[in-house]
């Protein structure tokens, strides 16, 4: 795994670099914003720690210009105690976390962990449910068969099986999967349940949905 | 190659019969379409097996080259590829066959509901109808299509090291026609108003 870090307090920005790699990560260091885009520009990294308050380009700026350039690396924002407006602001701006100054190296530790460890669930293991699995990097729902599933096909599915403990609306499908498309509508979505349908067959599974046109939604095993 | 062939007098019988099987397909596929106004069927194909095929399957299953080997030992002789258009018309059919009384399933495998690994597609029936044994191939439109290509596939041997990518490619586009067959079944089943659940 490899972070970046950027804090342009030299000591701060050493002891958290010796701390990370002493639990395995690989770590880049930036002293301030202008070095932290430019190690972005070359490098992919796994996660960044951003202080808000450094010279040349603030944490703020970095942060927006990442995710305007849709680098979608979580980011943990490192702001002191009182910026309340910074931590708002760099929430809404697209950072998954904060950590307010001063703060202890136990949790620093645990919120890069928490970070990291989320955004390899984004990125997508493979999902299973029953014999059923789905598979990210392809969009192939296997079973005995396997066939390949359209984007959207494969954003409904994703959201049954993560969802496989509760039902979901056609309301919230409309709302999440079609993201209020004007020309979505509750039929939409009972064609790409039988769509889904269909293909779990198709795959031979045992696997299907529950519910009807303009229902609630839910993965169940057929008996 | 005999002067008289592997299958000996009994060709003219067999392509007799070859055609009656021919015909009892059509008349299916015409009560069929007045059931329900669609064709089931896009296209027919029969063949009896080339003397030379025949004579080198035999070769390979270590049998003698003999009529009783070649229609009585091996299945298919007699073949007929049936090409449906949608995934349903498949299963009809087959189900219509089925029911036909002199006509006796010896075998099927279903290689829809469990495709090869390569990723081939199709319902094959081996049939025993007036003496003799026919095997029956039901398919969609793109499965004939994948199937054309690939065959091209396994006889070009001048592929060398992208052989294992276009194995691999060829079984992706398997995969994704199949899906394409169930979105369009399920757009049919929903045009017709039958709920939208493909069957």
């Amino acid at each position: 795994m490899k972070l970046l870090i950027a804090e342009d307090t030299r000591d701060l920005n050493r002891a958290i670099s010796v701390l990370l790699e002493r639990e395995q990560y690989a770590v880049d260091s930036a002293y301030d914003g202008q070095e932290a885009l430019d190690f972005i520009k070359n490098e992919s990294y796994d996660g960044i720690i951003l202080d808000i308050m450094m010279p040349r380009v603030d944490g703020l700026s970095v942060l927006r210009e990442l995710r305007a350039r849709h680098i979608l690396t979580p980011v943990l924002l490192l702001t002191a105690k009182t910026e309340v407006e910074d931590r708002v602001a760099g929430l809404d701006a697209g950072a998954d976390d904060y950590l307010p100054k001063p703060f202890a190296m136990k949790e620093l530790l645990a919120r890069v962990r928490a970070m990291t460890r989320r955004s390899a669930e984004y990125s997508g293991g493979e999902l299973r449910f029953g014999d059923v699995s789905l598979h990210p990097d392809t969009f192939a729902m296997t079973s005995s068969n396997s066939v390949r599933l359209s984007i959207r096909e494969f954003e409904l599915m994703q959201a049954l099986m993560t969802n496989a403990d509760r039902s979901l609306s056609t309301e919230y499908l409309l709302e999440h999967i079609w993201k209020g498309e004007p020309d979505a509508q509750a039929d939409t979505v009972w064609l790409y349940i039988c769509y889904l349908k269909g293909k779990l067959r198709s795959v031979g599974s045992p696997v299907s949905i529950s519910g009807g046109r303009g229902g609630q939604f839910q993965l169940v095993m057929e008996m | 190659m005999n002067a008289i062939g592997i299958y000996g007098n009994r060709l003219p019988e067999m392509e007799r019969v070859l055609e009656t099987l021919c015909t009892r397909i059509g008349e299916s596929r015409a009560r069929m379409k007045a059931q329900t106004g669609m064709d089931p069927v896009e296209h027919v194909l029969a063949r009896i097996k080339s003397e030379e095929s025949m004579r080198e399957k035999c070769r390979r299953k270590g049998l003698p080259e003999t009529a009783q080997s070649a229609l009585e030992v091996i299945h298919d002789a007699l073949g007929i590829r049936v090409v449906c258009a949608f995934l349903d018309d498949v299963y009809a059919l087959r189900n219509d066959l089925a029911r036909m009384s002199d006509v006796e399933i010896i075998n099927e495998k279903d290689y829809i509901r469990r495709a090869k690994p390569n990723g081939y597609r199709s319902y094959h029936m081996i049939l025993r109808f007036q003496g003799y044994f026919a095997e029956i191939q039901l398919r969609t439109i793109s499965m004939d299509t994948w199937a054309a290509l690939e065959h091209h596939m396994k006889y070009k041997k001048s592929l060398g090291g992208s052989a294992a990518l276009i194995e691999q490619e060829l079984k992706r586009c398997a995969d994704e026609l199949a899906s394409t067959d169930v979105t369009m079944q399920t757009i049919r089943n929903m045009i017709f108003e039958e709920g939208g659940e493909a069957q």
